[in-house]
């Protein structure tokens, strides 16, 4: 792990070298959210292959570059396109930019995913604010020797997600007018969807969605000291009584018809974090 | 032809046979907060993990990394003082050596003990389980040849040939823990759980019966994953003991699990765990789990060979 630690700060020369400002969020953008890097006042873009140690994304929809900039006047890092246990990559490939960010300066992570809904009080298109999360991807990024200056080699996970950042986005959303549900999101490593089994199992768990992706992201985060925020859009509804065969195309318009709603809620969450 | 995990396992147990040319009949794993318990034994020999051939060291908080060789109770027993986890980026087929090792020396009983967060709210920290039974949550360790790719070249901390993506000798190796012939229903001894209990009725403490849920960690489980585990069936869960359990149930071993209770997770009202305090709760308990380990090998005798309990 000792390697990991120079690779974080050959990856943080490469970015202070293009922008040499220190940010406040990191942000990841999942599946179909990448609209959402418009809305930023880009002061640097790096491809990922620009950035020592920083795997390629490989799916539609990631684009693979890092924004530095502003955002509602807070300095901040977007990642458009992140990386999946499904595409092959381990877990800590797929984590060592939440670590560049922290090592940057960032202390709070923004990681957003699209996903599918479970519970069924939800809709698709409705935003999720997730409350707490059921790793069930058989992986960790912990897993190895630990470098104490990265972290706790037991790290805490009893309240992962920021309860603050939680009721502000809620508050945010609700002045927009915008349906948002808080609950728990299961992690699986896919890439097949699930079975109605499978839908059954997660549910009975006490899961309300379920997705690929964010969970290895948020144990590092927790790792190594950040507040997290956590996002999902829920893309399609996974009900095992009647459940349709999903698609990809259709969930990836569902996630930008959405996007304005991510879009207002994150800003809402940024301008309250310059007053805060 | 011996395949080199075979061999690995010879070259360990000759390493302990060359100064203690004795067999034991029991093996003893002590966990996190655990090592005193193997002083309460005769001492005979006692080794560092470094002196014994393929014997990682111990880096977890806590552990000693000893193998201490001896008496208890008048029974020749094995124990070993730290152990490995798979958290600390160790494979299964070093986490569970030792276990081949001591049944290789000719142990036919296991006696494993371990931290655990209590998940039943009947328990208490400081409480000791009897394991019963147990939910393997360790899935997708090990990663079969190709799936995932390698992301560090091997170091001398983690030589290529003890990485857990690919034992040339069993390429499935990640599909099941040892070998086909493990009845799981049979893992847990229960006339050793029934002496356990036995033993903690008549001098007082408190001791359940449970099922031990093992999961990877090394980070603590999110209060959903605490629901999840108690919904499911779990009374504790740990990161460690079912690798050893499951490879000494497979050659043939009987079992007997203790779990010291350190913590007891109340999801609607949770409280971040200090992994010192789980120290000193283990520590607490310590006394216990040492007269239950005392009290079984006192309950043990020879019987042609192999032991028996005695009759009650």
């Amino acid at each position: 792990m000792v390697e990991l630690f120079d690779k974080i700060q050959e990856a943080v020369h490469a970015v202070r070298t293009q922008w040499d400002v220190s940010p406040k969020v990191g942000i990841i953008l999942g599946t179909g959210l990448g609209g959402f890097a418009q809305e930023i006042d880009v002061e640097a873009s790096l491809d990922y292959e620009a950035i020592p140690h920083f795997p390629r994304s490989t799916v539609a929809g990631h684009r693979g570059r890092l924004l530095c900039g502003r955002l509602e006047g807070v300095p901040i890092l977007a990642m458009e396109g992140r990386f999946h246990l499904y595409e092959g990559y381990t877990p800590k490939q797929i984590t060592l930019p939440v670590r560049v960010m922290r090592a940057l300066g960032a202390d709070t992570l923004i990681v957003s995913n699209a996903c599918g809904g479970m519970n069924p009080y939800f809709r698709e298109g409705d935003i999720m604010v997730i409350e707490d999360h059921i790793n069930l991807m058989g992986a960790n990024p912990l897993i190895g020797i630990n470098d104490e200056r990265l972290g706790p080699r037991f790290p805490d996970m009893s309240e992962a997600y920021d309860r603050k950042l939680i009721a502000r986005a809620l508050r945010v959303a609700h002045r927009a007018d915008i349906t948002a549900h808080q609950g728990v999101f299961v992690a699986v490593s896919g890439p097949c969807l699930e079975t109605r089994a499978e839908y059954r199992f997660l549910r009975m768990i006490g899961a309300d969605v379920v997705g690929m992706s964010t969970v290895p992201e948020v144990i590092v985060a927790a790792h190594c000291g950040m507040r997290v925020l956590g996002i999902s859009t829920i893309t399609d509804m996974c009900l095992p009584d009647a459940l349709h065969p999903a698609d990809l195309n259709t969930i990836l318009a569902v996630a930008n018809a959405a996007e304005p709603k991510l879009r207002t809620i994150v800003r809402g969450v940024l301008a309250e974090e310059a007053n805060a | 032809m011996p395949s080199a995990a075979s061999v690995r396992v010879s070259e360990s147990a000759a390493s302990i046979r060359q100064v203690w040319p004795t067999t034991p009949k029991i093996g003893l794993i002590l966990g996190t907060g655990l090592s005193q318990a193997a002083d309460r034994m005769k001492v005979e020999q006692s080794l560092p993990f470094q002196r014994i051939a393929h014997f990682a060291s111990a880096t977890a908080l806590s552990h000693a990394g000893r193998v201490v060789c001896g008496e208890l109770a008048g029974i020749k027993t094995i124990a070993m003082a730290g152990r490995c986890h798979l958290y600390e980026g160790y494979s299964y087929d070093q986490v569970t050596l030792p276990v081949r090792v001591m049944r290789a020396l000719g142990a036919e009983i296991l006696i494993v003990s371990n931290a655990s967060g209590g998940l039943n709210p009947g328990y208490r920290g400081g409480d000791i389980m009897v394991m019963t039974d147990h939910l393997n949550f360790m899935f997708g360790v090990h990663r079969p040849a190709g799936l995932f790719s390698r992301s560090a070249p091997p170091s001398e901390k983690c030589p290529a040939d003890t990485r857990c993506a690919e034992d040339p000798d069993r390429p499935d190796a990640w599909m099941a823990p040892t070998n086909s012939d493990v009845r799981c229903g049979w893992c847990y001894d229960s006339e050793l759980i029934d002496v356990s209990l036995a033993i903690a009725r008549r001098d007082g403490f408190r001791a359940h019966r449970g099922a031990y849920v093992a999961v990877t960690g090394p980070n603590y489980e999110t209060r959903a994953e605490y629901r999840m585990f108690r919904r499911i069936g779990g009374d504790a869960v740990g990161m460690s003991t079912v690798p050893e359990v499951l490879t000494a149930a497979s050659l043939g071993m009987r079992v007997l699990g203790l779990s010291m209770v350190t913590n007891v997770a109340l999801p609607d009202s949770p409280e971040k765990v200090d992994p010192q305090d789980v120290v000193e709760w283990a520590a607490r308990a310590e006394p216990h789990l040492c007269r239950i380990v005392e009290g079984v090998a006192g309950h043990l005798m020879p019987d042609s060979g192999k032991l028996r309990l005695r009759p009650s």
